[in-house]
């Protein structure tokens, strides 16, 4: 039975290598359906990626307290990203904060108020331009490090500001900008750092520290009418191995604060990624859904090719049947064919959607995602591509009558 | 005549096969009682569409919708599974086309190798075996030749070693010098001849006469009847004794037989 198996694959090779323009244009049908399901894999997942990556560079000591109960649902999750324009009221107060400082192991914390709002310099800022409003942890939880200048200091007048390399460049033509005046919201504020690139537009904070403005917290009350808005709160424990303890101490807290209301959710690790993860995969779902229906075409074409060589070797069926073959050996025989159209098709579209993977990442902030999954995924739905569209044409290859089939000439 | 002790090779015992349905319903064998011996040289004559060919097939066990009983060594084919029918084809019988049928795509050594891959003999085996039995047949040089550089002859005697590699105990063929001239016919004839010399069953379709004097026994078909059996002829009278036009052509045929001798003696 193996060398039975051996030989079928010989044979496959060769009856596709003496028609090798067909076999080509078959294989490419399902080629470029596997290359963009690779594709779209791979930056999909290099994009979920980034987020988790964030927040394992920081050293796994960080926590997040968003505003709202965690939902179950993903799909409610993606409906409630965390974006600049949270127009809810939150729920987090500043009493929130002060019970959260006095929790163990808290070694620091950073709320952050993110507004928008006109930032004029000597030219406008884009509309989207975020207002943090924060307090100087915010520097060393995140990883942000000033370029120029120094980072948000209580000592200094509150009409202080940090701002992104890009926003600096946006508004004053000019990463040095030390001292300048910027205009936030009607009020004027004093440049005192630059932040440095960190070419992260997407991360866990839902800001791009590159392109906003970082004032500190009692600016921020002032702009917003005398009230504080906290959508994030990024807390981190003195040790990695403590931050268990203290989610459970914060999440004890603010139940207490919150009168037992679980309107608050703490996230850690992979969770704080998590919204921004499902929306990926929401997205990455719907094109690949959009990308297997190339494959099915690629996959009514090996059928097609398949049916024309069965009925072109009709005779040959008849010939191998008078010598002994059963009618499984046939179906085997022309299963391994399409098989290995489908699954040469596979490889190829794994190697091409990478490139262009690669490829496309370089207009990018993100690398692709490298990952066995992704191969796993090509090769089963090559196979399962080449099974389900070569079972056809193969069982009519063995059901032909060998009397019938050896009269027919070729 | 060899061993006619030993139980017959093929038994048919009122064989029948219908073709169509309804009005044109026919049937191309219709009753059909023969005894086959091993080490029989069987040649069966008859005109064309008498149902030779369809005896053949079914004898091959590539027909199996059939009526009556065909044992094959003491087995019913009718009780046989598909699976079990083609591992007979494949151990057992070695057929002969007429059009020679090697697969187009494959060179010589690989068209002889074939029935090997359905025994499940390894690679390098079958091409042994086949280089082997190609020597045999003195076709050595042409292992790697692919058919159609072949001329007639020597496909034929590929398609024979590719019929004996299984060593099988029944060859069939079907018209094998029907596609070739004289010269050649003789030549593959003298292959079978060897073979059946060498203790194998063969039965043999043909509508050359002369090719009848290699066998040992021959017998003529008539509208899927038995028409003439050498190995009866002394009890049974011939079905078409009545038919006078038949007996004519036959008649004159055995005359000119018999000048064609004289000729030759002289």
């Amino acid at each position: 039975m193996r060398f039975l198996f051996i030989n079928h694959i010989q044979n496959a090779r060769q009856s596709l290598k003496s028609n090798r323009m067909r076999s080509t244009l078959t294989m490419l049908g399902i080629t470029i359906g596997v290359a963009s399901i690779t594709t779209i894999l791979a930056l999909s997942g290099g994009a979920s990626k980034i987020v988790s990556s964030q927040v394992d560079a920081l050293g796994g000591n960080i926590a997040v307290i968003r505003p709202g109960a965690a939902s179950e649902s993903p799909l409610q999750d993606i409906a409630q990203i965390p974006s600049t324009q949270h127009f809810a009221a939150s729920t987090l107060t500043e009493n929130d904060l002060n019970a959260i400082q006095a929790v163990p192991h808290v070694s620091a914390l950073a709320p952050m108020m993110v507004l928008s709002g006109a930032v004029r310099a000597e030219s406008s800022a884009p509309v989207n331009t975020a207002i943090v409003a924060t307090t100087p942890a915010l520097a060393d939880i995140v990883g942000l490090k000033p370029q120029d200048g120094q980072f948000l200091d209580p000592q200094l007048n509150q009409y202080t500001a940090v701002i992104g390399a890009q926003l600096s460049v946006d508004v004053f033509g000019t990463e040095q900008s030390i001292g300048k005046t910027i205009t936030i919201r009607g009020k004027s504020f004093t440049v005192i750092g630059v932040l440095k690139r960190d070419n992260n537009p997407i991360n866990y904070n839902g800001v791009d520290f590159d392109k906003s403005v970082i004032i500190s917290q009692d600016a921020g009350r002032e702009l917003n009418q005398g009230s504080l808005q906290i959508q994030q709160i990024n807390v981190q424990s003195d040790s990695v191995s403590n931050l268990n303890q203290v989610i459970v101490d914060m999440n004890k807290t603010l139940l207490k604060n919150h009168m037992g209301e679980a309107d608050f959710s703490v996230l850690s690790g992979e969770q704080i990624a998590q919204p921004t993860n499902r929306l990926f995969t929401a997205i990455a779902g719907t094109t690949t859904a959009i990308a297997a229906i190339s494959l099915l075409v690629g996959g009514i074409g090996i059928m097609n090719i398949m049916l024309v060589s069965v009925a072109e070797r009709t005779r040959e069926i008849g010939i191998r049947k008078a010598l002994g073959a059963s009618n499984s050996d046939i179906v085997a025989q022309f299963l391994i064919e399409s098989l290995a159209l489908s699954i040469g098709g596979g490889i190829s579209g794994y190697v091409i959607g990478y490139l262009l993977a690669f490829g496309i990442s370089t207009f990018l902030p993100f690398m692709p995602l490298l990952s066995w999954e992704i191969g796993a995924v090509a090769i089963v739905v090559s196979v399962v591509i080449g099974t389900l569209f070569g079972i056809y044409p193969a069982v009519r290859a063995s059901r032909k009558d060998p009397i019938d089939a050896l009269r027919q000439y070729d | 005549m060899p061993q006619t002790q030993t139980a017959p090779v093929i038994v048919l015992k009122d064989l029948k096969k219908r073709f169509g349905v309804g009005d044109a319903e026919h049937y191309a064998i219709d009753g059909i009682d023969l005894t086959i011996q091993k080490g029989e040289f069987i040649a069966i004559m008859g005109p064309s569409g008498c149902g030779k060919t369809t005896l053949l097939n079914i004898l091959g066990l590539l027909d199996s919708k059939i009526e009556g009983e065909y044992e094959l060594e003491e087995h019913s084919v009718a009780s046989l599974s598909v699976r079990r029918q083609a591992r007979i084809r494949s151990q057992q019988i070695g057929f002969i086309f007429q059009s020679f049928n090697l697969v187009t795509r494959l060179n010589v050594i690989e068209n002889v190798a074939l029935p090997l891959v359905y025994k499940g003999t390894t690679q390098l085996n079958r091409m042994k075996q086949a280089s082997a039995i190609l020597h045999q047949f003195h076709l050595g040089e042409r292992e790697y030749y692919m058919p159609y550089q072949l001329s007639g002859g020597q496909m034929q005697r590929v398609a024979i070693a590719r019929a004996l590699v299984n060593t099988p105990s029944i060859i069939l063929a079907d018209e094998p010098t029907g596609n070739l001239d004289s010269h050649s016919s003789h030549i593959i004839m003298e292959e079978l001849s060897d073979l059946h010399k060498l203790g194998n069953t063969i039965i043999m379709v043909t509508h050359n006469p002369h090719l009848t004097t290699y066998a040992s026994r021959v017998i003529t078909m008539l509208d899927g009847k038995i028409n003439t059996d050498t190995a009866q002829q002394t009890e049974e009278e011939p079905i078409d004794a009545k038919k006078p036009l038949n007996k004519i052509g036959k008649s004159t045929k055995k005359r000119r037989k018999a000048k064609r001798k004289k000729e030759v003696k002289s």
